[in-house]
Protein backbone atom coordinates (compact mmCIF):
# COMPACT_ATOMS: atom_id res chain seq x y z
CA UNK A 1 0.00 0.00 0.00
CA UNK A 2 1.49 3.36 -1.00
CA UNK A 3 1.08 6.82 0.56
CA UNK A 4 -1.66 7.93 -1.86
CA UNK A 5 -3.74 4.86 -1.11
CA UNK A 6 -3.27 5.39 2.61
CA UNK A 7 -4.29 9.05 2.34
CA UNK A 8 -7.46 8.02 0.55
CA UNK A 9 -8.35 5.60 3.34
CA UNK A 10 -7.32 7.72 6.30
CA UNK A 11 -10.83 8.85 7.29
CA UNK A 12 -12.23 5.33 7.18
CA UNK A 13 -9.13 4.06 9.00
CA UNK A 14 -9.55 6.59 11.81
CA UNK A 15 -13.16 5.48 12.21
CA UNK A 16 -12.24 1.76 12.16
CA UNK A 17 -14.52 1.55 9.12
CA UNK A 18 -12.23 -0.63 7.05
CA UNK A 19 -12.27 -4.41 6.71
CA UNK A 20 -9.76 -5.89 9.17
CA UNK A 21 -7.06 -6.77 6.64
CA UNK A 22 -7.15 -3.34 4.98
CA UNK A 23 -7.16 -1.64 8.38
CA UNK A 24 -4.07 -3.66 9.35
CA UNK A 25 -2.32 -2.70 6.08
CA UNK A 26 -2.93 0.99 6.74
CA UNK A 27 -1.74 0.63 10.31
CA UNK A 28 1.44 -1.13 9.19
CA UNK A 29 2.12 1.62 6.66
CA UNK A 30 1.60 4.36 9.25
CA UNK A 31 3.94 2.63 11.68
CA UNK A 32 6.88 3.14 9.32
CA UNK A 33 5.94 6.22 7.27
CA UNK A 34 6.21 9.81 8.45
CA UNK A 35 4.18 11.31 5.58
CA UNK A 36 0.86 11.17 7.43
CA UNK A 37 1.23 13.23 10.60
CA UNK A 38 -2.49 13.97 10.66
CA UNK A 39 -3.40 10.29 11.16
CA UNK A 40 -2.96 10.31 14.95
CA UNK A 41 -4.99 13.51 15.25
CA UNK A 42 -7.83 12.09 13.18
CA UNK A 43 -7.88 9.08 15.51
CA UNK A 44 -8.03 11.48 18.44
CA UNK A 45 -10.98 13.27 16.83
CA UNK A 46 -12.76 9.94 16.51
CA UNK A 47 -11.96 9.21 20.15
CA UNK A 48 -13.65 12.48 21.06
CA UNK A 49 -16.83 11.36 19.27
CA UNK A 50 -17.46 9.12 22.29
CA UNK A 51 -18.35 12.29 24.17
CA UNK A 52 -20.81 13.48 21.56
CA UNK A 53 -23.36 10.92 22.77
CA UNK A 54 -25.64 12.27 25.51
CA UNK A 55 -25.04 10.98 29.03
CA UNK A 56 -27.63 8.56 30.39
CA UNK A 57 -28.35 7.04 33.79
CA UNK A 58 -27.83 3.28 34.06
CA UNK A 59 -29.84 1.25 36.55
CA UNK A 60 -28.61 1.03 40.14
CA UNK A 61 -27.86 -2.66 39.69
CA UNK A 62 -24.95 -1.90 37.36
CA UNK A 63 -22.92 -0.36 40.16
CA UNK A 64 -23.86 -3.21 42.51
CA UNK A 65 -22.74 -5.80 39.96
CA UNK A 66 -19.49 -3.99 39.28
CA UNK A 67 -18.58 -3.63 42.93
CA UNK A 68 -19.44 -7.28 43.62
CA UNK A 69 -17.10 -8.39 40.83
CA UNK A 70 -14.32 -6.15 42.11
CA UNK A 71 -14.73 -7.68 45.59
CA UNK A 72 -14.52 -11.17 44.06
CA UNK A 73 -11.32 -10.17 42.24
CA UNK A 74 -9.86 -8.88 45.50
CA UNK A 75 -10.73 -12.15 47.26
CA UNK A 76 -9.02 -14.12 44.53
CA UNK A 77 -5.88 -12.03 44.95
CA UNK A 78 -5.86 -12.73 48.69
CA UNK A 79 -6.27 -16.46 48.06
CA UNK A 80 -3.35 -16.50 45.65
CA UNK A 81 -1.24 -14.57 48.16
CA UNK A 82 -2.07 -17.11 50.83
CA UNK A 83 -1.14 -19.96 48.56
CA UNK A 84 2.14 -18.34 47.66
CA UNK A 85 2.71 -17.91 51.39
CA UNK A 86 2.82 -21.69 51.63
CA UNK A 87 5.85 -21.60 49.38
CA UNK A 88 7.85 -19.76 52.03
CA UNK A 89 6.85 -22.35 54.61
CA UNK A 90 7.83 -25.22 52.32
CA UNK A 91 11.22 -23.62 51.79
CA UNK A 92 11.78 -23.61 55.55
CA UNK A 93 10.67 -27.21 55.88
CA UNK A 94 12.91 -28.19 52.99
CA UNK A 95 15.93 -26.45 54.48
CA UNK A 96 17.63 -29.79 54.98
CA UNK A 97 17.88 -29.93 51.21
CA UNK A 98 18.36 -27.00 48.94
CA UNK A 99 15.19 -26.55 46.97
CA UNK A 100 16.32 -25.63 43.45
CA UNK A 101 15.35 -22.08 42.65
CA UNK A 102 13.92 -23.11 39.29
CA UNK A 103 11.60 -25.49 41.02
CA UNK A 104 10.26 -22.78 43.27
CA UNK A 105 8.41 -21.20 40.35
CA UNK A 106 7.05 -24.54 39.27
CA UNK A 107 5.95 -25.14 42.80
CA UNK A 108 4.06 -21.86 42.96
CA UNK A 109 2.26 -22.81 39.77
CA UNK A 110 1.58 -26.27 41.14
CA UNK A 111 0.14 -24.79 44.29
CA UNK A 112 -2.28 -22.68 42.35
CA UNK A 113 -3.11 -25.49 39.94
CA UNK A 114 -3.93 -27.76 42.80
CA UNK A 115 -6.44 -25.24 44.09
CA UNK A 116 -5.50 -25.74 47.66
CA UNK A 117 -8.19 -24.20 49.79
CA UNK A 118 -8.70 -23.30 53.43
CA UNK A 119 -5.09 -22.48 54.01
CA UNK A 120 -4.80 -20.45 57.15
CA UNK A 121 -1.95 -18.16 58.07
CA UNK A 122 -1.18 -20.05 61.25
CA UNK A 123 2.10 -20.38 63.06
CA UNK A 124 5.01 -22.26 61.56
CA UNK A 125 4.55 -25.92 62.44
CA UNK A 126 6.96 -28.76 61.74
CA UNK A 127 5.62 -31.41 59.40
CA UNK A 128 3.37 -33.76 61.33
CA UNK A 129 4.14 -36.92 59.43
CA UNK A 130 6.84 -38.01 57.08
CA UNK A 131 7.34 -40.91 54.72
CA UNK A 132 10.76 -41.98 53.50
CA UNK A 133 10.97 -43.20 49.92
CA UNK A 134 13.97 -45.01 48.50
CA UNK A 135 15.09 -46.34 45.15
CA UNK A 136 18.07 -47.54 43.15
CA UNK A 137 21.31 -45.57 42.73
CA UNK A 138 20.84 -43.68 46.00
CA UNK A 139 17.65 -42.00 44.84
CA UNK A 140 15.55 -41.03 47.82
CA UNK A 141 12.77 -38.74 48.90
CA UNK A 142 10.99 -37.50 51.96
CA UNK A 143 7.29 -36.76 51.95
CA UNK A 144 6.18 -34.17 54.49
CA UNK A 145 2.65 -33.63 55.62
CA UNK A 146 2.50 -29.87 55.50
CA UNK A 147 -1.14 -29.40 56.44
CA UNK A 148 -4.05 -31.75 56.70
CA UNK A 149 -4.52 -32.90 53.14
CA UNK A 150 -1.32 -31.39 51.72
CA UNK A 151 1.92 -33.26 51.26
CA UNK A 152 5.26 -32.16 49.86
CA UNK A 153 7.59 -34.69 48.29
CA UNK A 154 11.23 -33.63 48.20
CA UNK A 155 13.34 -36.03 46.12
CA UNK A 156 17.03 -36.27 45.21
CA UNK A 157 19.23 -38.55 43.15
CA UNK A 158 16.76 -38.94 40.31
CA UNK A 159 18.20 -39.21 36.83
CA UNK A 160 17.29 -36.34 34.50
CA UNK A 161 14.64 -37.31 31.95
CA UNK A 162 14.27 -36.36 28.31
CA UNK A 163 11.37 -34.18 27.16
CA UNK A 164 9.27 -37.21 26.32
CA UNK A 165 9.14 -38.44 29.94
CA UNK A 166 8.24 -37.19 33.37
CA UNK A 167 8.20 -38.32 36.97
CA UNK A 168 4.76 -39.00 38.38
CA UNK A 169 3.81 -39.30 42.02
CA UNK A 170 1.31 -41.93 43.18
CA UNK A 171 -0.48 -42.75 46.38
CA UNK A 172 -1.38 -46.38 46.91
CA UNK A 173 -4.26 -47.44 49.12
CA UNK A 174 -5.60 -51.02 49.31
CA UNK A 175 -3.37 -51.87 46.37
CA UNK A 176 -4.93 -49.21 44.16
CA UNK A 177 -2.69 -46.42 42.81
CA UNK A 178 -4.00 -42.86 42.43
CA UNK A 179 -2.05 -40.13 40.67
CA UNK A 180 -0.93 -37.23 42.85
CA UNK A 181 0.52 -35.31 39.91
CA UNK A 182 3.76 -34.78 38.01
CA UNK A 183 7.11 -33.78 39.43
CA UNK A 184 9.57 -31.45 37.72
CA UNK A 185 13.22 -32.45 37.91
CA UNK A 186 16.26 -30.23 38.16
CA UNK A 187 19.44 -31.18 36.26
CA UNK A 188 21.05 -32.16 39.59
CA UNK A 189 18.43 -34.85 40.12
CA UNK A 190 16.31 -33.00 42.66
CA UNK A 191 12.56 -32.89 42.31
CA UNK A 192 9.73 -31.43 44.25
CA UNK A 193 6.06 -32.34 44.22
CA UNK A 194 3.10 -30.90 46.09
CA UNK A 195 -0.14 -32.82 46.25
CA UNK A 196 -3.46 -33.11 47.99
CA UNK A 197 -3.44 -36.29 50.01
CA UNK A 198 -3.86 -37.47 53.60
CA UNK A 199 -0.97 -39.65 54.65
CA UNK A 200 -3.19 -41.47 57.13
CA UNK A 201 -5.44 -42.62 54.28
CA UNK A 202 -2.73 -44.18 52.15
CA UNK A 203 -0.52 -47.23 52.46
CA UNK A 204 2.44 -46.07 50.40
CA UNK A 205 3.80 -43.44 48.06
CA UNK A 206 5.61 -44.14 44.80
CA UNK A 207 7.26 -42.30 41.94
CA UNK A 208 7.35 -43.74 38.42
CA UNK A 209 8.67 -42.58 35.06
CA UNK A 210 5.79 -41.93 32.67
CA UNK A 211 5.33 -40.44 29.20
CA UNK A 212 5.24 -36.62 29.19
CA UNK A 213 1.87 -35.47 30.39
CA UNK A 214 1.53 -38.39 32.78
CA UNK A 215 -0.48 -41.60 32.80
CA UNK A 216 -3.80 -42.62 34.26
CA UNK A 217 -2.12 -45.58 35.99
CA UNK A 218 1.57 -46.46 36.50
CA UNK A 219 3.12 -47.99 33.40
CA UNK A 220 6.58 -48.66 34.85
CA UNK A 221 8.02 -49.98 38.10
CA UNK A 222 8.56 -47.35 40.79
CA UNK A 223 11.91 -45.62 40.91
CA UNK A 224 11.03 -44.51 44.46
CA UNK A 225 8.74 -46.15 46.93
CA UNK A 226 8.00 -45.88 50.65
CA UNK A 227 5.38 -47.12 53.08
CA UNK A 228 3.50 -44.83 55.43
CA UNK B 1 -13.68 1.25 40.79
CA UNK B 2 -16.27 3.32 42.60
CA UNK B 3 -14.45 6.51 41.61
CA UNK B 4 -14.13 5.32 38.03
CA UNK B 5 -17.82 4.48 37.92
CA UNK B 6 -18.92 7.77 39.47
CA UNK B 7 -16.72 9.67 37.04
CA UNK B 8 -17.59 7.85 33.85
CA UNK B 9 -20.60 5.62 34.43
CA UNK B 10 -23.22 7.96 32.92
CA UNK B 11 -21.02 8.95 29.99
CA UNK B 12 -20.06 5.34 29.27
CA UNK B 13 -23.64 4.13 29.55
CA UNK B 14 -24.81 7.00 27.33
CA UNK B 15 -22.41 5.93 24.59
CA UNK B 16 -23.21 2.24 24.87
CA UNK B 17 -26.94 3.01 24.87
CA UNK B 18 -26.57 5.28 21.84
CA UNK B 19 -24.94 2.40 19.97
CA UNK B 20 -26.98 -0.57 21.19
CA UNK B 21 -30.36 1.01 21.85
CA UNK B 22 -31.25 -1.17 24.81
CA UNK B 23 -30.41 -0.71 28.47
CA UNK B 24 -29.47 -4.25 29.59
CA UNK B 25 -27.06 -4.79 26.69
CA UNK B 26 -25.55 -1.35 27.23
CA UNK B 27 -25.04 -2.10 30.93
CA UNK B 28 -23.34 -5.40 30.10
CA UNK B 29 -20.95 -3.57 27.80
CA UNK B 30 -20.18 -0.88 30.37
CA UNK B 31 -19.55 -3.49 33.05
CA UNK B 32 -17.22 -5.46 30.79
CA UNK B 33 -15.36 -2.34 29.67
CA UNK B 34 -14.87 -0.88 33.14
CA UNK B 35 -13.66 -4.22 34.49
CA UNK B 36 -11.26 -4.57 31.54
CA UNK B 37 -9.76 -1.18 32.32
CA UNK B 38 -9.81 -1.81 36.08
CA UNK B 39 -7.84 -5.03 35.69
CA UNK B 40 -5.18 -3.25 33.60
CA UNK B 41 -5.10 -0.16 35.79
CA UNK B 42 -1.45 -0.56 36.72
CA UNK B 43 -0.46 -0.30 33.04
CA UNK B 44 -2.42 2.83 32.32
CA UNK B 45 -1.34 6.41 32.83
CA UNK B 46 -4.32 8.16 34.33
CA UNK B 47 -2.87 11.63 33.72
CA UNK B 48 -4.48 14.41 31.76
CA UNK B 49 -7.74 12.76 30.92
CA UNK B 50 -6.10 9.95 29.00
CA UNK B 51 -7.75 7.37 31.21
CA UNK B 52 -11.13 8.88 30.41
CA UNK B 53 -10.45 8.72 26.69
CA UNK B 54 -9.19 5.17 26.96
CA UNK B 55 -12.21 4.00 28.95
CA UNK B 56 -14.57 5.50 26.39
CA UNK B 57 -12.61 3.91 23.54
CA UNK B 58 -12.94 0.52 25.21
CA UNK B 59 -16.68 1.07 25.76
CA UNK B 60 -17.07 2.03 22.11
CA UNK B 61 -15.22 -1.01 20.81
CA UNK B 62 -17.10 -3.42 23.02
CA UNK B 63 -20.45 -1.86 22.15
CA UNK B 64 -19.73 -2.05 18.42
CA UNK B 65 -18.61 -5.65 18.74
CA UNK B 66 -21.83 -6.45 20.63
CA UNK B 67 -23.87 -4.69 17.95
CA UNK B 68 -22.13 -6.54 15.14
CA UNK B 69 -22.64 -9.79 17.00
CA UNK B 70 -26.37 -9.02 17.30
CA UNK B 71 -26.47 -8.48 13.54
CA UNK B 72 -24.69 -11.78 12.98
CA UNK B 73 -21.54 -10.02 11.79
CA UNK B 74 -18.00 -10.81 12.86
CA UNK B 75 -16.31 -8.66 15.47
CA UNK B 76 -13.88 -6.22 13.91
CA UNK B 77 -10.18 -7.06 13.77
CA UNK B 78 -9.30 -3.79 15.43
CA UNK B 79 -7.32 -3.55 18.61
CA UNK B 80 -7.80 -1.06 21.41
CA UNK B 81 -4.39 0.35 22.09
CA UNK B 82 -3.75 2.62 25.02
CA UNK B 83 -0.35 3.55 23.60
CA UNK B 84 -2.11 5.16 20.65
CA UNK B 85 -3.79 7.64 22.97
CA UNK B 86 -0.32 8.82 23.86
CA UNK B 87 0.93 9.17 20.27
CA UNK B 88 -1.06 12.31 19.68
CA UNK B 89 0.87 15.47 20.46
CA UNK B 90 0.30 16.92 23.91
CA UNK B 91 -1.06 20.21 22.51
CA UNK B 92 -3.66 18.52 20.38
CA UNK B 93 -4.58 16.14 23.20
CA UNK B 94 -5.18 19.13 25.45
CA UNK B 95 -7.31 20.77 22.78
CA UNK B 96 -9.35 17.59 22.39
CA UNK B 97 -9.99 17.49 26.13
CA UNK B 98 -10.99 21.16 26.17
CA UNK B 99 -13.31 20.60 23.22
CA UNK B 100 -14.94 17.68 24.97
CA UNK B 101 -15.41 19.66 28.17
CA UNK B 102 -16.87 22.65 26.38
CA UNK B 103 -19.25 20.59 24.26
CA UNK B 104 -17.43 21.70 21.11
CA UNK B 105 -17.08 18.15 19.81
CA UNK B 106 -20.81 17.53 20.00
CA UNK B 107 -21.52 20.85 18.37
CA UNK B 108 -18.92 20.30 15.67
CA UNK B 109 -20.47 16.95 14.76
CA UNK B 110 -23.98 18.34 14.71
CA UNK B 111 -22.95 21.22 12.46
CA UNK B 112 -21.27 19.10 9.82
CA UNK B 113 -23.17 19.00 6.54
CA UNK B 114 -25.55 16.05 6.56
CA UNK B 115 -23.72 14.29 3.72
CA UNK B 116 -20.57 14.21 5.87
CA UNK B 117 -22.15 13.72 9.29
CA UNK B 118 -24.29 10.75 8.30
CA UNK B 119 -21.43 8.51 7.05
CA UNK B 120 -19.40 9.37 10.15
CA UNK B 121 -22.32 8.45 12.41
CA UNK B 122 -22.88 5.22 10.50
CA UNK B 123 -19.25 4.27 10.94
CA UNK B 124 -18.92 5.34 14.56
CA UNK B 125 -22.29 4.52 16.10
CA UNK B 126 -23.37 1.67 13.85
CA UNK B 127 -20.02 -0.01 13.27
CA UNK B 128 -20.37 -0.09 9.50
CA UNK B 129 -17.40 -0.31 7.15
CA UNK B 130 -16.99 2.17 4.30
CA UNK B 131 -18.22 -0.52 1.91
CA UNK B 132 -21.38 -1.09 3.96
CA UNK B 133 -21.98 2.66 4.17
CA UNK B 134 -21.58 3.05 0.41
CA UNK B 135 -24.07 0.26 -0.14
CA UNK B 136 -26.57 1.64 2.38
CA UNK B 137 -26.39 5.19 1.03
CA UNK B 138 -26.09 4.02 -2.58
CA UNK B 139 -23.00 6.10 -3.10
CA UNK B 140 -19.75 5.29 -4.89
CA UNK B 141 -17.13 3.99 -2.47
CA UNK B 142 -14.77 6.84 -3.36
CA UNK B 143 -17.42 9.37 -2.35
CA UNK B 144 -17.86 7.74 1.04
CA UNK B 145 -14.09 7.68 1.61
CA UNK B 146 -13.76 11.37 0.84
CA UNK B 147 -16.80 12.39 2.92
CA UNK B 148 -15.52 10.49 5.95
CA UNK B 149 -12.14 12.16 5.59
CA UNK B 150 -13.55 15.64 4.93
CA UNK B 151 -15.92 15.51 7.89
CA UNK B 152 -13.19 14.41 10.28
CA UNK B 153 -10.80 17.04 8.91
CA UNK B 154 -13.35 19.74 9.65
CA UNK B 155 -13.82 18.51 13.19
CA UNK B 156 -10.06 18.39 13.60
CA UNK B 157 -9.77 21.97 12.46
CA UNK B 158 -12.49 23.06 14.90
CA UNK B 159 -10.69 21.32 17.75
CA UNK B 160 -7.35 22.84 16.71
CA UNK B 161 -8.58 26.40 16.49
CA UNK B 162 -11.47 26.24 18.94
CA UNK B 163 -13.51 27.99 16.28
CA UNK B 164 -16.57 26.92 14.38
CA UNK B 165 -15.50 28.94 11.34
CA UNK B 166 -14.21 25.80 9.67
CA UNK B 167 -17.69 24.33 9.69
CA UNK B 168 -19.14 27.26 7.86
CA UNK B 169 -16.64 26.72 5.03
CA UNK B 170 -18.28 23.56 3.81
Amino acid sequence: MNCDEVEELLGAYALDALPGDVWADVRSHLATCSNHPEAAELRAVVGALAFAAPEAQPSATLKTRLMATVRQDATAVVEVSERIGILARIRKLSARRVVPYALAGALAVALIALVITNVGGGSEQPSRATVSLSGENNASAIAYELEDGIIVVDAAGLKPLDAAHTYQLWSIASGKPSSLGLMGTAPNGEALGVARANIKDIDSLAVTIEPAGGSLAPTTDPVLKGNT
Amino acid sequence: MEVLYERLGRQAFGLAYRILGDGPSAEDVVQEALLTVWRQADRIDSARGRLTSFVMTVVHHKAIDALRSKRGQQARQVSVDFAEVEKTGADFSDRVLQSIASGEVREALSKLPEDQRRPIQMAYYEGLTHLEIAEALRLPLGTVKSRLRLGLEKMRAVIRTGSGDELRRS
